[in-house]
């Protein structure tokens, strides 16, 4: 076991419900149900899944940005700063606030609209900076974000554009700039190369990996888009249902998926010289209002047993660090190796 | 570039509607079934004064002179452009024989400094508030504020304007009941003189600002919780953008843009007057003179308002149009 010295965030059975109100009738959307993560510092962490599993919610929840429906249901989100943990949750709103961009940061999905409309992006660099860093003056302030933009090697002309004026790919950049500007130990990406065409997605990426590079902080990147968490990430969370069903080192689950849902993922990738049509993973994702008994994935697996109905598999240390949840792993007895 | 792609273009727009406006104020009180001078010599006579039949034919001639109703239609309406160039809307009917442009002159400074400050006010109030109760939306205060609004908001304004008239004027004596300023004052630049005024005033005022504030207030509110729902809010609120600024500067600074062009608008709209302020408070503002001018079918009177307000909003709504791309950058003259 490694000390806490060298993890940065981790949860402890995390859950986060949506409680809706459906003309009477209580609905509970289960988005994040019992995650267990241990992200260590000075890493790429990627988390992938198919849409509606609860990837942004997740993060949501990670970063303490709960609005109801929402809720918080049971778990703790613990970051460790300096040696001393802190829960995020039992931080008053001026403590959370300030943890917010100066330790962990967030670049949110579709940064086409996330800037102000009527500020030049030099102000929304302003209003970052005033709200965390206090006496400095304009200048000095501007003299920051300058030189905060051209290390990253963008454009300065930016400063002085509004966001309509910047392409989606420059906007793209732009938040990704901007969450690195108080070198935060954790950045949140969600969904960083969504809507972008492949080329800009590379840059977007190539942003990110120097980022990380230069600050030797954590990153924690979602995306659905499995090329992309082959190339940079460096521990890999297959996300299913609201729950985690395979984690470990990305080189090692892309050699030897454990999981059946994470094989179909990594089987319907193209690969060179393969002209063989790509096998996708029947059926379509369960909704999470309503999910079936036992393991989520047992309706579109094929390899079901009769356990998988009615018992609810572990995230258990396959060996390396390499965790999955799966009965077919376990023996069908549920032995429990990890920790959790 | 700006000039010639934009400027020109827009004022050749802002006189077309001026032009069209004031031809339609033109044509619309000859289509009414009131004869002006047929009218105004039956008034002579229903107050008894004998005319006989040479004096009444010459009287006919001087007033359809006066009237500006000499030829066809088309030589009045030439003849109805050439004088107005000059300022002269002609001669008031209900007022004889007083020019239409005294009569404004008279009415203009009163409805001018009653609506402009209540416009203002109102909404500067309704949006302020508004703004605020709808960024905290959740709080209990932002609840019970809405619940008063909605209660305030329906009622009809000659209804809450009556209702304050008795209250204050009649049932409790604070208020003059009526007009701008205590009967046989001579206007002057005395402080007992701006306090009358101000008195008088109050009740109008009063009756304005309040249901002014409390329609600005609702929209405000509505646009305030739309704009919280935006993005680029959620981003400021995740960047620990503190929270004053993230209400001033990101939320209520966007919700501005749509009421400063209703603003706009309202204040075009003072120059046809309160109708219904000034009917039950009695004021001497353009309102109750537009009043008089339908109900005695005082031509001149009736186009000189509404040419005056017709100016007014094209005014207000070309200076909005090229003062927007100061408050919103993304509005481009092209």
């Amino acid at each position: 076991m490694e000390n806490n010295a060298s993890y940065v965030l981790k949860t402890r059975n995390l859950k986060a419900y949506y409680i809706l109100d459906d003309l009477g009738k209580k609905k509970t959307v289960k988005a994040v149900d019992d995650v267990n993560l241990e992200i260590r510092k000075n890493e790429i962490y990627g988390i992938a899944g198919e849409s509606g599993c609860g990837k942004t919610t997740l993060m949501k929840t990670l970063y303490a940005l709960l609005k109801p429906p929402l809720r918080l249901i049971d778990g703790k989100v613990l970051y460790y700063r300096d040696g001393e943990e802190m829960d995020i949750y039992a931080l008053d709103n001026e403590e959370r606030r300030k943890l917010r961009w100066e330790y962990i940061a967030y670049i949110p999905q579709g940064a086409m609209s996330i800037f102000n409309p009527v500020l030049k992006i030099k102000e929304t660099y302003r209003d970052f900076l005033d709200s965390h860093l206090s006496g400095k003056t304009r200048d000095e302030i501007f003299e920051i974000a300058r030189e905060h933009i051209r290390q990253l090697g963008l454009p300065l002309k930016v400063l002085d554009s509004y966001p309509h004026q910047l392409s989606g790919g420059m906007r793209q950049r732009v938040a990704i700039a901007l969450a690195a500007l108080l070198k935060p130990a954790v950045i949140f990406a969600d969904e960083p190369t969504t809507a972008l065409d492949v080329v800009v997605q590379r840059g977007v990426v190539q942003l990110l990996n120097e980022i990380q590079d230069g600050l030797e902080n954590t990153i924690i990147l979602v995306t659905h888009d499995m090329g992309i968490h082959a190339n940079i990430t460096d521990r890999l969370a297959i996300m299913y249902a609201g729950k985690i069903i395979e984690e470990g080192n990305t080189d090692e689950i892309f050699d030897n998926p454990l999981h059946p849902y994470t094989k179909y993922l990594i089987n319907s990738l193209p690969r060179f010289g393969d002209r063989g049509s790509r096998v996708s993973a029947p059926g379509n994702p369960p909704s999470l209002a309503n999910l079936p008994g036992g393991c989520s994935f047992h309706p579109r697996c094929p390899h079901k047993m009769d356990i998988c109905e009615k018992k609810i598999p572990e995230l258990n240390d396959q060996g390396n660090g390499h965790k999955a949840a799966c009965w077919l792993l376990n023996g069908g007895e549920g032995k429990d190796e990890g920790t959790s | 570039m700006f000039v010639r792609r934009y400027l020109i273009p827009r004022l050749l727009q802002y006189f077309l509607v001026i032009f069209l406006g004031i031809t339609i104020v033109f044509f619309i009180p000859r289509f009414a079934p009131t004869n002006p001078v047929q009218r105004t010599i039956a008034e002579l006579r229903s107050r008894g004064t004998y005319l006989n039949p040479a004096d009444v034919e010459k009287m006919v001639e001087d007033l359809t002179r006066l009237y500006g109703l000499e030829g066809s239609w088309f030589e009045q309406y030439i003849d109805f452009w050439k004088r107005l160039f000059s300022g002269d809307f002609g001669i008031s009917f209900f007022q004889f024989p007083v020019p239409v442009i005294d009569l404004i002159k008279n009415a203009l400074p009163w409805t001018v400094g009653l609506l402009f400050v209540t416009t203002v006010l109102s909404w500067i109030i309704g949006n302020i508030i508004g703004g605020i109760a709808g960024y905290y939306n959740n709080k209990r205060w932002s609840r019970i504020m809405d619940g008063i609004v909605m209660f305030i908001r329906p009622i009809p304004y000659y209804i809450f304007a009556l209702g304050l008239l008795i209250l204050l004027a009649y049932v409790y004596r604070l208020f003059p009941i009526a007009g701008g300023h205590s009967l046989g004052r001579k206007p002057s630049f005395t402080i007992s003189y701006i306090l009358d005024v101000l008195r008088h005033a109050f009740l109008p005022a009063l009756s304005l600002v309040i249901l002014g504030a409390a329609s600005w207030f609702q929209t405000s509110k509505l646009i305030v919780q739309n704009v919280n729902a935006e993005d680029f809010v959620q981003y400021a609120q995740l960047g620990g953008i503190k929270e004053r600024k993230i209400m001033f500067k990101y939320v209520i600074r966007n919700a501005m843009l749509p009421q400063v062009t209703n603003l706009a608008l309202s204040l075009g709209q003072i120059l046809s007057g309160a109708l219904i302020t000034e009917i039950v408070f009695s004021y001497p503002g353009l309102g109750n003179l537009l009043f008089s001018a339908i109900t005695t079918g005082d031509y001149n009177l009736i186009m000189g308002i509404t040419a005056l307000s017709i100016l007014a909003i094209t005014s207000l709504v070309l200076i909005i149009d090229l003062l927007y791309p100061l408050f919103d950058p993304r509005i481009k003259y092209k």
